[in-house]
């Protein structure tokens, strides 16, 4: 490579590499330097180093355990059960997606509404006097359970979530079922294979990859989630909406705890660092 | 039609008023007069009226719409735009000359798998020393970040699929390397650039973890906004008018998703299964 190139090379990397380092890289050492240090907002511009601590606070923090738990369940949970949504909807729906296309379109209007927007649609839609759910669940059934309250709130935000986010997997599948070789199909029709017996011997081993991809996205994304359950129920009543994100924004602002929460931050980053590295080699084969 | 169609009708029909639910039930009710909402809380309105969008685009010191919509606009248009920019000369130099494919590529496309709080904290000790915060280039910039993982996988798919020759023969007249970029590649890339940006703008006006740490009262974006007015209404909330509220929130991105809604999907795949 002439120095002329290597030159030319750095010019187009630059811009996006400064930008990176200026906004994340940065930041990142600051973590470093408050996550092992003693600081309040009173005296943020003199950290006091104190080695290990606030890990040991975190670590030492029922709280914490309680919204790692909550996160993992959760992400599990909602993935588990869009990517079964979707699955079902996008293999039985193909052929009337296939011919309309605009049905598509109005199956995805959840995912373009904003989280923290859905949050509070939730909250109309589920008020005990204005919302229209208890409403209907009253005059029909002649009673409707709180939805809100601490026996049933996990519930309430695992379907919030579910069917905000299950067009996601919809379309992912989707695209992977119109995307098989319609030959296969029909020289399984050829062989009188009926259609039950196409999907578990054909179509679906052939959109495993996708499955397993869909339920990674989704589990990460419900392992982090944060808007929607924050503007719908906060950290849920005695705490029992907190999500890691919730925890440490709750730690951070509400609490003023910065050395603990910038501690829970780094054990989440490499949390996520690790799951993201694991997930990586088994479904793309290479290493993050 | 066959019955087999017809039911998949049905499933569809259940399907999309379930999911869409909150969202119809939202517009609804911002088109109930006040008193009605506690009264019908139903799917149906007695009285239409346009009274909470006229309270929603009032501007008083409750709620400002106008001020929120355009502190949204103006970081959502930097977080959709700054990404582009300093993703396509890369994203040329990753696909023709391999640079930053080892390291760098992997590190900006894992971003978006990362829990954006992580970051939020250390930005928010930065902007404040900075005099970033509460601004609106300060939340573009974050959000410029979001956004950048997807800008740079999408510019990358788009000039890996321009045939190698177009871009040689363009050498051979003598073009030379910021010509070529702008007058030859850019051009060709024009489709990826069109659904980056849509997309971005989608997500940036659709983020709240941001807007709620790194704003307090200048740059408060709608989605944050929206959050206030059902927090802050004391004595109970005017469901009317948050409703209204809501629809115009949500508009912009719905509108915009609506529209380019082939693009959309396109690239949400692409971003998926080639991440």
């Amino acid at each position: 490579m002439t120095p002329g190139r290597s030159f030319e090379n750095a010019i187009l990397a630059g811009p996006l590499v400064l930008f990176l380092l200026a906004i994340l890289g940065f930041p990142t050492v600051l973590s470093l330097v408050y996550g092992f240090s003693e600081t309040s907002f009173q005296t943020l511009t003199t950290p006091q180093f104190s080695g290990l601590r606030n890990f040991r606070d975190v670590t030492a923090d029922p709280t914490f355990w309680q919204a790692a738990w909550f996160s993992l369940r959760f992400g599990a949970i909602t993935a588990i059960l869009q990517c079964g949504l979707g699955l079902a909807l996008a293999v039985y729906l193909a052929p009337l997606t296939q011919r309309h296309g605009w049905t598509v379109a109005i199956l995805i209007i959840p995912m373009i509404v904003a989280p923290a927007m859905m949050g509070l649609m939730y909250r109309l839609v589920l008020h005990e006097f204005a919302g229209p759910v208890p409403h209907y669940l009253y005059s029909w059934l002649g009673w409707s359970p709180s939805f809100l309250g601490p026996a049933n709130v996990f519930k309430t935000v695992i379907v919030a979530e579910t069917l905000q986010w299950t067009p996601f997997a919809f379309l992912l599948f989707l695209t992977a079922y119109q995307s098989i070789p319609q030959d296969l199909r029909e020289a399984a029709a050829v062989d009188g294979t009926r259609p039950w017996r196409l999907f578990w011997k054909i179509e679906l081993p052939l959109m495993m990859p996708t499955v397993f991809v869909a339920l990674f996205i989704r589990f990460i994304d419900g392992f982090r989630v944060f808007d929607n359950i924050y503007t719908l129920v906060g950290a849920g009543p005695g705490g029992s909406t907190t999500s890691m994100s919730i925890y440490i924004y709750e730690t951070f602002l509400r609490r003023g705890e910065i050395g603990k929460a910038i501690a829970a931050a780094i054990l989440l980053f490499i949390t996520a660092f690790v799951i993201l590295s694991v997930a990586q080699r088994l479904l793309w084969g290479r290493s993050a | 039609m066959k019955p087999r169609m017809t039911l998949r009708w049905i499933v569809f029909a259940i399907a999309a008023f379930v999911m869409n639910f909150p969202v119809l039930a939202t517009l609804i009710t911002a088109f109930k007069p006040p008193g009605e909402v506690s009264r019908n809380p139903s799917l149906w309105i007695e009285a239409p009226t346009l009274e909470n969008f006229a309270t929603v685009l009032t501007v008083s010191d409750r709620l400002n719409v106008y001020h929120y919509l355009w502190n949204s606009t103006v970081a959502a248009l930097i977080g959709a735009l700054l990404p582009m920019i300093v993703a396509f000369p890369l994203a040329w130099a990753m696909v023709r000359r391999g640079v930053g494919r080892g390291m760098l590529f992997p590190l900006v496309v894992n971003l978006r798998a990362l829990p954006l709080i992580i970051f939020a904290i250390p930005l928010y000790m930065m902007y404040s020393a900075a005099g970033l915060l509460d601004t609106k280039v300060g939340l573009g910039l974050i959000l410029a970040v979001v956004n950048l993982p997807l800008a740079l996988l999408l510019l990358v798919n788009a000039v890996a699929d321009i045939p190698a020759e177009i871009e040689e023969a363009a050498h051979m007249d003598g073009a030379r390397l910021p010509r070529l970029l702008i007058k030859v590649v850019l051009p060709l890339c024009r489709p990826a650039l069109i659904t980056t940006f849509v997309f971005g703008f989608i997500t940036a006006w659709n983020e709240f973890l941001f807007g709620l740490m790194l704003t307090t009262r200048d740059a408060v974006p709608m989605t944050v906004g929206a959050s206030f007015f059902f927090a802050t209404s004391g004595g109970g909330v005017q469901w009317g008018t948050a409703a209204a509220v809501m629809v115009v929130a949500a508009l912009s991105p719905l509108v915009l998703g609506l529209v380019m809604y082939r693009r959309i999907t396109g690239s949400m795949v692409a971003g998926a299964v080639k991440g």
